[in-house]
C-alpha cells in the first residue's frame, strides 16, 4: 500500500514552476510559500511600453463666455446637467487635432497653430467680430460669418502651396492677427483702421465677416518673429531689424512721429544696425532685446515704464535702456508693467500695477527683481531657473527649467489659473498635470502648452 | 536609578534614658540623634516606582528610526515641540511593480505591472511635481492672508509653513538612489504618518504608469534630534540616557525659544 501511494506521489506532475528564491533563503511556513507562489504565478499588466512618448497636451483657463477657451460646453451647455461656466478658475484640458506649436491669446480670442503640412495648419476661437479670425461661415445660413467661434475652427489661409508651408508662429492684439509662415511671408487679418494689418486704410471698411486676409512679404529678409500690440504690429527680421505698422498714438510704431502707418516700415533710433533677437509687445509700450544683452524701449510710457531714459509720456523712437543688472535674455511687456530675464535666470520687473514683490510695491521706474526663492529655489533645489515668461494685460506668467508655471498679477475673471478670484501679488505655482512647455497669456484667458509627465 | 546611592535615613532627636554619670541609679534623659525608623530605606521602598515617559511623534511598527521620548518633566518640552512644527526627514524605500493593499511589501498582492519604463528623469520630475502641489498646500493651510507683506517677506524667506493642525504636507522630496526595480527617496513632512508616506510611493508608482511598494520607512531626523543622537536598544542604560539629555538640552531651548518665543 505504501510503494503505492509513493508511486502516485512521484507520478503526479509539478504544476507549479520551482521557487526563485536564493539557497540562502528559507523556504518559510507553508502559508508563505503558498503565497509567494501565488506571487509569481499572478499575471503581470504592461501599462505603458518601454518606448512611450510623452504626450502634448494644451491647457486654457480663463473667461469662457467669449468662446476663447475654444469649449463650447461652458458657453451653451449642451446637457441638462451642464450649466453656463463663466470663468475656468482651474486649468482645463483643451482637445485638439494636432500637436499645436504655437499659441497667442488676444483680447477675447485665442489663436493655435500647428507646424504641420496638412491644409488646417491655424485654429481659432473666440470674439470674430473683426474677422480677427478670419471668415467662418455659419452653417445656418452660408453667406453669413459667426461673431462668435465657440470651438477651434479652422482658419483657411490663401497660401500658394499649402503643403509646403509650416506655420511657424501666431500673434494676436485687440482685433487683428498676424501668422507667420516659413516660405509665404507674414498673414494679416482682422481690424485695418489703424493700419495695423499693413495695407491701406480704407474709410468705412466693414471688417465683421470680411473674407480678406493681407498677405506681406517686404521685407528686408525672411521675417522670424511678429508681435501684436494692442492696435499695432511688430515684425523683426533674420537680419536683426525690427519693421513696424499701425497706431503711433503713443510712439509705439517708433518711427519718429505720431500717426498712423499703413505699411511695414524700418524702425531706427537706437536699434539702427543693432541685431535685435527678440521683440515684444502687447499694450501699447514695446520692447526689443539684443544679441548683446541690452535691452531698447519705445511707445507709452504713462506708468514709468521707460522713465529711466526720459521724463515725457509717449516715446516714440526706440531708446536704449541703462540697466546695470545684467545681461538680459529675454523681455515681455504688459499693459502698464514690464519684465525681463536675465541670463542668471533672475526675473526683474518695473512699471506700475501689481508688479510681484508684495502689495508694497505698486510702481517703480528700476527694474527690482524678484528673488528666486519665490520660483522654489531653495538650498534643496539650487538648480532651478526661470526658462521664460510671458505678460499678460496686467498678469505676468514665469516657466522655470523644471516646467513649472508661475503666475502674478490681477486676477482678471480668473485669468491667473491660480483656482482663487483673487489678486496675487508675488509668484504662485499654477498647478498643471504635465511640464509646461510654453505659455501665451491674454486680457482675461490663458493658453498653455504642456507635456505629459510619462 | 533605584542602584544609585540614595540619601541618608533623616535623624530625629528623641530623649533616650540613658545611663548616667555619676553612680546614682537615676536614668537620665539623654538628647541623641537617632535615625528615624519610618525613613529608613527598607520601610521607605525604592526611591523611584514609576517613571512618567512620554512619546513623541508616532513610529509604525513597520517603520523604524528616530523616536523621541521625554522622561518626568520633559513632557512639558515634548508639548512645547510639537507646537513648534518642525519637519521630520525620512528616508523611503520602494520597489516597482507590485500593488499591495496596504502599500508595503508584505501586504496582499493586488497587481503586478512592468517597470522597465521607468528612468530616473521621469521619477524625478514626479517628485518635482509633488514638491510644487505640497509647497502650494503649505501657504495655503498656514493661515497668513496673501495679500499681505509679511506673508510675501516671509514666502521669500521660505518660513512659512502651518502652526496648527494641517492635513500631511511633503515639503521637499529627493531620490537618493536609483536602480530598477528599486528607489529610495528622503523625503521631509509636517503632520505625516508612516502610511501616507507608503501611499506616496503608491502614488509615485501610479503617476509613472505601474505600480510600486513601500520596502521601508526610516525616520532619520525628527526636529532637533538626528540618527547621531539617537541611542540604539544596546544603549539603554542610565549614564547613555543622561548623556543623551544633556546634549540635547541646549538644542531644544534654542529651538522652542527662536520658534514659540
Amino acid at each position: 500500500k505504501m510503494a503505492a501511494v509513493r508511486g502516485l506521489l512521484r507520478a503526479a506532475p509539478r504544476s507549479s514552476p520551482a521557487p526563485r528564491r536564493g539557497l540562502a533563503q528559507s523556504a518559510g511556513t507553508r502559508s508563505a510559500r503558498q503565497r509567494r507562489e501565488a506571487e509569481e504565478a499572478a499575471p503581470v499588466f504592461q501599462y505603458v511600453g518601454r518606448a512611450a512618448k510623452r504626450k502634448d497636451r494644451v491647457f486654457v483657463w480663463g473667461f469662457s463666455y467669449s468662446g476663447a477657451l475654444g469649449v463650447p460646453s461652458f458657453v451653451r451647455p449642451d446637457a441638462g446637467w451642464k450649466k453656463p461656466r463663466r470663468v475656468q478658475p482651474t486649468p482645463y484640458r483643451l482637445d485638439t487635432a494636432e500637436k499645436i506649436s504655437s499659441a497667442a491669446c488676444g483680447y477675447g480670442f485665442t489663436l493655435l497653430s500647428s507646424k504641420t503640412m496638412d491644409i488646417t495648419k491655424v485654429w481659432g476661437m473666440g470674439l470674430n467680430k473683426d474677422s480677427q479670425l478670419g471668415f467662418q461661415r455659419s452653417i445656418r445660413d452660408r453667406t453669413k460669418g459667426y461673431e462668435y467661434v465657440l470651438e477651434p475652427s479652422p482658419i483657411p489661409l490663401p497660401l500658394e502651396k499649402p503643403q509646403q508651408t509650416r506655420v511657424l508662429q501666431v500673434s494676436c492684439g485687440r482685433a487683428h492677427s498676424l501668422i507667420l509662415t516659413d516660405n509665404e511671408g507674414v498673414f494679416t487679418m482682422g481690424n485695418n483702421s489703424y493700419g495695423q494689418c499693413g495695407r491701406e486704410v480704407v474709410e468705412d471698411e466693414k471688417y465683421s465677416e470680411s473674407h480678406l486676409i493681407h498677405q506681406l512679404q517686404e521685407f528686408d529678409s525672411r521675417v522670424v518673429q511678429v508681435v501684436c500690440g494692442q492696435d499695432h504690429s511688430l515684425f523683426r527680421t533674420k537680419k536683426g531689424a525690427v519693421y513696424a505698422c499701425g497706431w503711433g498714438a503713443d510712439g509705439q510704431t517708433g518711427l519718429g512721429h505720431y500717426n498712423i502707418t499703413s505699411v511695414p516700415t524700418k524702425l531706427c533710433g537706437d536699434i539702427a544696425g543693432v541685431n535685435i533677437i527678440q521683440v515684444t509687445s502687447y499694450g501699447d509700450c514695446c520692447l526689443a532685446v539684443s544679441d548683446e544683452g541690452d535691452v531698447f524701449g519705445w511707445g507709452n510710457s504713462e506708468y514709468l515704464q521707460l522713465a529711466s531714459v526720459t521724463e515725457t509720456t509717449q516715446v516714440n523712437v526706440p531708446r536704449h535702456l541703462p540697466f546695470k543688472i545684467g545681461k538680459i535674455k529675454e523681455a515681455a511687456c504688459g499693459g502698464t508693467g514690464n519684465v525681463v530675464l536675465t541670463e542668471e535666470g533672475n526675473v526683474f520687473v518695473w512699471g506700475y500695477g501689481i508688479l510681484g514683490k508684495g502689495p508694497k510695491l505698486i510702481e517703480t521706474a528700476m527694474p527690482e527683481m524678484i528673488p528666486p526663492s519665490l520660483f522654489g529655489w531653495s538650498d534643496f533645489n539650487p538648480d532651478i531657473r526661470v526658462a521664460h515668461i510671458r505678460c499678460g494685460l496686467g498678469h505676468f506668467a514665469a516657466i522655470t527649467n523644471r516646467g513649472e508655471l508661475f503666475v502674478w498679477g490681477k486676477n482678471l475673471r480668473g485669468c491667473l489659473g491660480t483656482g482663487r478670484m483673487e489678486d496675487q501679488y508675488f509668484p504662485w505655482r499654477v498647478t498643471v498635470p504635465g511640464e509646461v512647455v510654453d505659455v501665451a497669456c491674454g486680457v482675461d484667458h490663458m493658453v498653455s502648452m504642456v507635456k505629459s509627465f510619462t | 536609578l533605584n542602584a544609585l546611592p540614595q540619601r541618608a535615613p533623616r535623624q530625629q532627636i528623641r530623649f533616650l534614658p540613658a545611663p548616667g554619670k555619676d553612680e546614682s541609679k537615676a536614668m537620665e534623659l539623654v538628647a541623641t540623634r537617632v535615625p528615624m525608623l519610618a525613613d529608613h530605606p527598607l520601610v521607605r521602598g525604592p526611591r523611584f516606582r514609576r517613571l512618567k515617559i512620554g512619546a513623541g511623534h508616532r513610529l509604525d511598527t513597520k517603520a523604524s528610526g528616530v523616536f523621541v521620548l521625554g522622561i518626568g518633566h520633559g513632557n512639558k518640552l515634548l508639548t512645547y515641540l510639537y507646537n513648534c512644527h518642525l519637519t521630520k526627514v525620512y528616508t523611503v524605500g520602494g520597489l516597482f511593480g507590485k500593488a499591495t493593499d496596504d502599500f508595503s511589501d508584505t501586504g496582499k498582492l493586488v497587481e503586478k505591472t512592468t517597470f522597465d519604463h521607468i528612468t530616473r528623469e521621469k521619477l524625478e520630475r514626479i517628485l518635482a511635481v509633488i514638491q510644487g502641489t505640497n509647497h502650494k498646500a503649505l501657504l495655503l493651510h498656514s493661515n497668513i492672508d496673501m495679500k499681505t507683506q509679511e506673508a510675501y517677506e516671509l514666502a521669500v524667506k521660505g518660513l512659512i509653513r502651518p502652526m496648527e493642525k494641517s492635513p500631511p504636507i511633503i515639503t521637499a522630496i529627493r531620490c537618493l538612489q536609483f536602480t530598477l526595480p528599486e528607489f529610495q527617496l528622503e523625503i521631509h513632512c509636517l503632520h505625516e504618518t508612516q502610511q501616507y508616506l507608503r501611499k506616496i510611493v503608491h502614488e509615485i508608482g501610479l503617476e509613472l504608469k505601474s505600480s510600486a511598494v513601500c520596502t521601508q520607512v526610516r525616520r532619520i531626523r525628527d526636529g532637533v534630534f538626528t540618527l547621531d543622537d539617537a541611542l540604539l536598544r544596546t544603549q539603554w542604560d542610565l549614564q547613555s540616557i543622561q548623556n543623551a539629555i544633556g546634549k540635547c538640552q541646549l538644542k531644544v531651548q534654542t529651538e522652542i525659544e527662536k520658534t514659540l518665543g
